[in-house]
């Protein structure tokens, strides 16, 4: 111990280890405000306006506006489909599946301990304690039941029901979820799942109340809505919109006394005409799903911004077919919102944009009336004897639709389908799966042309020069010299004497509809101006008449695509298709059967009513549509055929010929007793009939392996069938100008002349009666 | 002899002038101008604005804690007065008191009157008054037994050497860690290395203790309580940015951050800040959330003007350590500091979001009455240390003579 220190002890004394370890914990003092800085920073700077959104946004309180879908409107005015105000019904999903009585149970058991207590219990004395109250709450839901299927006037089966589909739907919708998010956490986190603990969020829906009744009236809607006041949050009153279609029933009146001779009676029915159009208008479903909402969500979830026009998982109006899916956009209008501003109580309103109006061409009760001319009962879509069906038991029904197109305007009048949506909901489910009634047959279903086609191989080998009007080809019975099997024109028959047509002039040929005329053009013009003429008339693509919808589908390898839906463009064959049957050596045969609809080419009723609209016009190409001026094309049209006045003048008297001495003619009903197929007075018609060869019949599922089995294939073989077509124009007789085009098809048929002619005959009648056309 | 006696007639030995003298030489002892009052100083600002932060969503527990304030002063002044080397003498006491009630508000069978659990912990004891917390006290009671064990010895510059203080220090730890309040048991980890840094402990010990505590910490994670061991998975999971506790474990933290961020650079102004954490639903937002509050009116600014203060604290406390003589006294202020810094770090780590949540308050700003006045008492320690001037350089210091070299 120094008994005096010097100078520089003093110093080192000042300024020692002690000192220089408080410097060193003066430093680690920086380091870490340095960090928090650096954080804070962070926090302020790179996110602030990220995280001041969200802290903002829990100041508002927005509530939205239900809008209102717009009507769809036919040609004469009558509303097609309205939004109507209607009270629904709907409940906590924690009632529907039972939660809200564990939770309930759960919280009087704590309020009973107390919180302290409760903090301090085992898992397993909270579990006990709960369960004693389960069943008390349990009772309470099942009296909010049964008061709800007494106030709703619903049985008690059918509310368990429901909730049971609610439940389902929903739990299929958060396994998806959840499962997306347990992947996504596990590919940004890595690990399989063991290496921590994952906690699914709970999905809109199991948060959210889902409605079990609909259309309440208003004092039933009054009385919950009192419920639902005393039980906050389990019941919930909804001011919803809902579709309705006021023409979806009509009576109509037929008169029996001009169907063909075998049916006709003098009795005037009134007919109810159920699902008139459904096909056309399409649905609308209450619910947003996720493909709805992944196409135009409402909220975006990556930043949070609403877009009003988007979808809503609950309570929103979806179009799913027809023109409520088409115009989807242009129908549903936007949300409005309401965003009240809690801390200054201020409020922000949007008012909801009611959706625009859909004006449409088609003529509403020429729907219904063409609809009851196909309905069964009628006896036009039955198997009769007169058919002379080869194969279906008479009275078989048949499945059939009708198009009518103002040929001046192409504005489609009238596109009937039968069956119905309407139908299809009564049917069972084998007959779905044979039928396939969910679409539409004028537009989706597509056919073998067979003969209807052969004006537009008329005209296009004259457009080609590759015929010349003037002179007549002859018809062998046969077209192939060293073949006499193949190829061979109608009449060529032993049960006719192997009759043959002899030399026709195209007028001729098309009255006669004789294959041999047309096989020869075809064969002339090779199938690569065949396929390019068939284009230029319409067939391979969709018209888009209006019915074009976007659809989603899981492809073959799991993956979600869109395509359009809605309408069909047939079928030509492709380059590789073409290529293929060079290859195996019956291209040239393929070429030339081509010629009169068979072969590789399918088309939809309303793309052979266009096509003749298009000759009825001399060429000039104005696609049907069932939007006035085919706005919705916006002005995308196809190129003209320019015909010449001697073309279609042959063409169209080849079309007045089979009506009046042709194919079109007439039907024997047996010995002399005969019957002009097209009688209705005061008009001129030009038409075409054509008998197709049609895929195999579909019998359902004959022998119960699930699967449709198709006539080939099955036990019971149908011998070869055909579809029925009558495709032709109708005007007055005093102008003898084409003003209508209509195409008929029944399927499974046999003759287009004896099975689609009388329906054809039908259609003008109608025609008729709403004015169209003068009745003498 | 004579003079012996001579003074009793002698004015200037008078009882009264001996006292009178002796308060003189005392007061003359007295270092009036000293750096404690930087300490005083930063602690009353951040004080101020505690108050001020709190008055943003409750005017009413601002006033209150204002009237703390004054009392908290009181407590403070009160422990500057009597000469520190009482608290040195009688350390290891109050360390023992200090535990007792440590012990005290575990027991089982004492009446919730006295001691009233909260969310399932028992750290208070009812005065009536207002509630105290004997842990607040005992890391003073600890501070002062460590320098005092320290003061005069050189063993713990040698590795086995560091068991005594090592025990001194789990002693109360494991205590509060049971009550359960982890992180105020976790303060008295940095303090114990800030004071054993100070004492000139080898700084490859310390980081030879750190190491082994960091390869044991994860063999403590299954003792931990399972709200405790979600608390820690929830921040894992915000740091990483996955939001999947933002609804259940890791809500405060989560709104916490949020709220910060809100405030920008420069805050949103009280009115605004004020709806903001109503309506955000900030927990705790006057007490342990309270820095949240400050972020969110003042922004970034405020946060680093909180931290300036505790950053000017340090200074203060430092430079006090530095100019003080006695080896007791300075670890002490090296204790006392290191306690501030320590809850500094944690409370506003865990409100912005870098740290898991735990039970702490941020001192001199928080709300609360045990908090405050039991931080003021510190600062009045600290003020008390910065009075006394030194009686001689000659004392003899048990680290300070050392000859071996620093081992940085």
């Amino acid at each position: 111990m120094p008994a005096s220190t010097t100078v520089a002890e003093t110093r080192r004394i000042a300024f020692g280890m002690f000192h220089r370890r408080l410097v060193l914990l003066a430093l680690v003092v920086l380091v870490v405000v340095a960090v928090l800085s650096l954080q804070v920073m962070r926090l302020t700077v790179v996110e602030g306006d990220t995280r001041r959104a969200i802290a903002e946004a829990s100041l508002d309180r927005v509530t939205y506006l239900p809008t209102y879908r717009g009507r769809i409107i036919d040609r004469r005015g009558n509303v097609l489909a309205r939004d109507r105000a209607s009270y629904e019904l709907a409940i906590s999903y924690d009632v529907i599946t039972g939660d809200w009585s564990r939770q309930q149970a759960r919280l009087l058991a704590r309020k009973e301990a107390g919180r302290e207590p409760w903090s301090r219990m085992s898992r397993w004395d909270r579990q006990r304690l709960t369960n004693q109250h389960v069943a008390t709450f349990e009772a309470e839901r099942q009296q909010l039941f049964t008061t709800i299927c007494l106030l709703g006037d619903i049985d008690r089966v059918e509310l368990d029901q429901r909730l049971d589909k609610i439940k389902r739907r929903v739990e299929s919708m958060a396994a998806i979820v959840h499962d997306q998010q347990r992947q996504k956490a596990f590919k940004a986190y890595g690990g399989d799942g063991s290496s921590f603990k994952f906690n699914p969020r709970p999905i809109f829906e199991q948060e959210a109340a889902h409605t079990v009744l609909t259309n309440l009236r208003d004092a039933v809607a009054l009385e919950f809505n009192r419920m639902a006041r005393e039980r906050d949050g389990i019941l919930e009153v909804r001011d919803t919109r809902r579709r309705e279609y006021p023409w979806k029933r009509v009576e109509v009146e037929v008169d029996r006394s001009t169907l063909p001779r075998p049916l006709a009676s003098n009795e005037r029915a009134r007919l109810p005409v159920v699902g008139v159009a459904d096909h056309v208008l399409g649905r609308v479903r209450i619910g947003a799903r996720d493909e709805d909402i992944r196409r135009h969500p409402f909220r975006d979830l990556r930043d949070g911004s609403v877009s009003l026009a988007g979808y809503r998982p609950v309570g929103d109006e979806v179009g799913i077919s027809g023109l409520e899916s088409a115009f989807e956009s242009h129908l549903r209008g936007k949300w409005g919102r309401v965003i009240e501003h809690v801390d200054t109580g201020d409020e922000d309103r949007t008012t909801p944009e009611p959706g625009r109006d859909l004006q449409i061409t088609l003529d509403l009760m020429l729907q219904a009336r063409i609809q009851a001319i196909l309905d069964p009962s009628i006896g036009l879509t039955r198997v009769q004897p007169w058919h002379q069906n080869p194969a279906l038991p008479v009275g078989t029904a048949l499945l059939s639709s009708v198009v009518v197109i103002e040929v001046e305007s192409g504005e489609v009048l009238a596109l009937v389908c039968k069956p119905t949506m309407a139908d299809a909901e009564l049917m069972s489910d084998d007959d779905v799966k044979r039928t396939s009634p969910w679409i539409n047959r004028a537009t989706e279903a597509v056919y073998p042309p067979g003969s209807i086609i052969k004006p537009l191989v008329l005209i296009a080998a004259a457009k080609d020069a590759l015929h010349d009007l003037h002179d007549p080809i002859e018809c062998t019975g046969h077209y192939f010299a060293q073949d006499k099997s193949a190829a061979r024109c109608w009449i060529y028959r032993e049960k006719w004497n192997m009759q043959t047509h002899g030399p026709l002039f195209a007028n001729e040929a098309i009255a006669k509809s004789c294959n041999i005329f047309f096989y020869t053009l075809a064969d002339r013009l090779g199938i690569d101006r065949l396929l390019y003429w068939y284009e230029r008339f319409g067939l391979g693509e969709p018209l888009d008449i209006g019915l074009l919808a976007p659809a989603l589908y899981t492809d073959d390898e799991g993956k979600i695509r869109e395509r359009f839906v809605g309408e069909s463009g047939g079928y030509l064959p492709t380059e590789a298709h073409i290529q293929e049957m060079a290859d195996k050596q019956y291209l040239n045969f393929t070429s030339v059967i081509l010629g009169i609809g068979q072969g590789p080419v399918t088309w939809t009723p309303l793309q052979a009513a266009n096509a003749y609209a298009t000759i009825a016009r001399g060429g000039v190409t104005r696609d049907a549509t069932l939007i006035p001026y085919a706005g919705h094309r916006e002005g995308r049209s196809r190129e003209d055929i320019p015909m010449s006045r001697e073309l279609t003048n042959i063409t169209l008297d080849g079309l007045r010929l089979a009506v009046t001495e042709g194919t079109g003619h007439r039907i024997v009903y047996g010995d002399g007793d005969e019957e002009r197929i097209l009688r209705a007075p005061g008009v001129s018609t030009w038409a075409k009939t054509g008998t197709a060869q049609s895929p195999p019949y579909p019998l359902g599922d004959v022998d119960g392996d699930g699967k449709i089995d198709y006539s080939r294939e099955s036990v019971e073989v149908i011998h070869d069938l055909d579809h029925s077509w009558f495709v032709g124009l109708v005007g007055p007789r005093d102008t003898d100008v084409p003003m209508y085009a209509i195409a008929v098809i029944v399927e499974y048929g046999g003759s287009g002349g004896r099975v689609a002619g009388p329906i054809a005959d039908q259609v003008i009648r109608a025609l008729q009666a709403e004015r169209y056309l003068p009745d003498s | 002899m004579s003079q012996m006696t001579a003074p009793r007639t002698n004015a200037r030995y008078s009882p009264v002038q001996l006292h009178r003298n002796a308060r003189a030489l005392h007061l003359s002892h007295l270092r009036w101008l000293n750096f404690g009052w930087i300490v005083v100083l930063a602690a009353l600002l951040l004080s101020l604005l505690g108050i001020a932060a709190i008055a943003t969503t409750e005017p009413g527990y601002a006033r209150k804690q204002a009237v703390l304030l004054v009392l908290a002063l009181g407590s403070a002044a009160l422990v500057a007065v009597p000469h520190y080397r009482w608290m040195r003498r009688l350390s290891y006491i109050l360390l023992i008191i200090g535990i007792l009630l440590l012990i005290f508000v575990l027991l089982p069978f004492v009446p919730e009157s006295i001691v009233r659990p909260r969310n399932g912990a028992r750290r208070w004891i009812n005065l009536v008054v207002m509630d105290m917390q004997p842990s607040e006290l005992t890391k003073l009671f600890y501070i002062f037994a460590l320098a005092t064990y320290l003061r005069l010895r050189k063993v713990h510059r040698r590795l086995f050497g560091l068991f005594v203080p090592l025990v001194l220090t789990f002693v109360p730890m494991a205590l509060i860690v049971v009550e359960p309040d982890l992180g105020t048991a976790l303060v008295f980890l940095p303090t114990f290395f800030a004071m054993m840094v100070a004492a000139g402990a080898r700084l490859r010990h310390i980081a030879l203790i750190v190491l082994i505590g960091m390869m044991t910490a994860p063999a403590m994670y299954p003792i931990l309580r399972d709200h405790q061991k979600e608390r820690i998975q929830a921040l894992v999971y915000q740091i990483r940015g996955d939001d999947r506790y933002i609804n259940d474990i890791g809500y405060q933290g989560y709104k916490a951050m949020t709220l910060v961020g809100a405030g920008g650079v420069t805050g949103v102004g009280h009115e605004h800040a004020r709806d903001l954490i109503h309506y955000n639903k900030l927990p705790e937002e006057h007490n342990d959330m309270v820095f949240a509050v400050i972020a969110c009116r003042w922004g970034m600014l405020g946060a680093v003007a909180t931290w300036a203060l505790f950053g000017l604290m340090a200074i203060g406390g430092l430079l006090t350590a530095a100019v003080c003589r006695e080896p007791f006294a300075r670890l002490v202020v090296v204790g006392v500091t290191a306690v501030f810094l320590a809850q500094m770090t944690v409370n506003t780590g865990m409100t912005i979001g870098l740290l898991p949540i735990t039970g702490m308050t941020l001192p001199f700003v928080s709300y609360g009455g045990s908090s405050l006045v039991s931080a003021w008492i510190m600062v009045g320690v600290v003020l008390n240390i910065g009075l006394r001037r030194e009686r001689s350089l000659m004392r003899q210091e048990a680290f300070e003579f050392s000859d071996e070299e620093d081992d940085a």
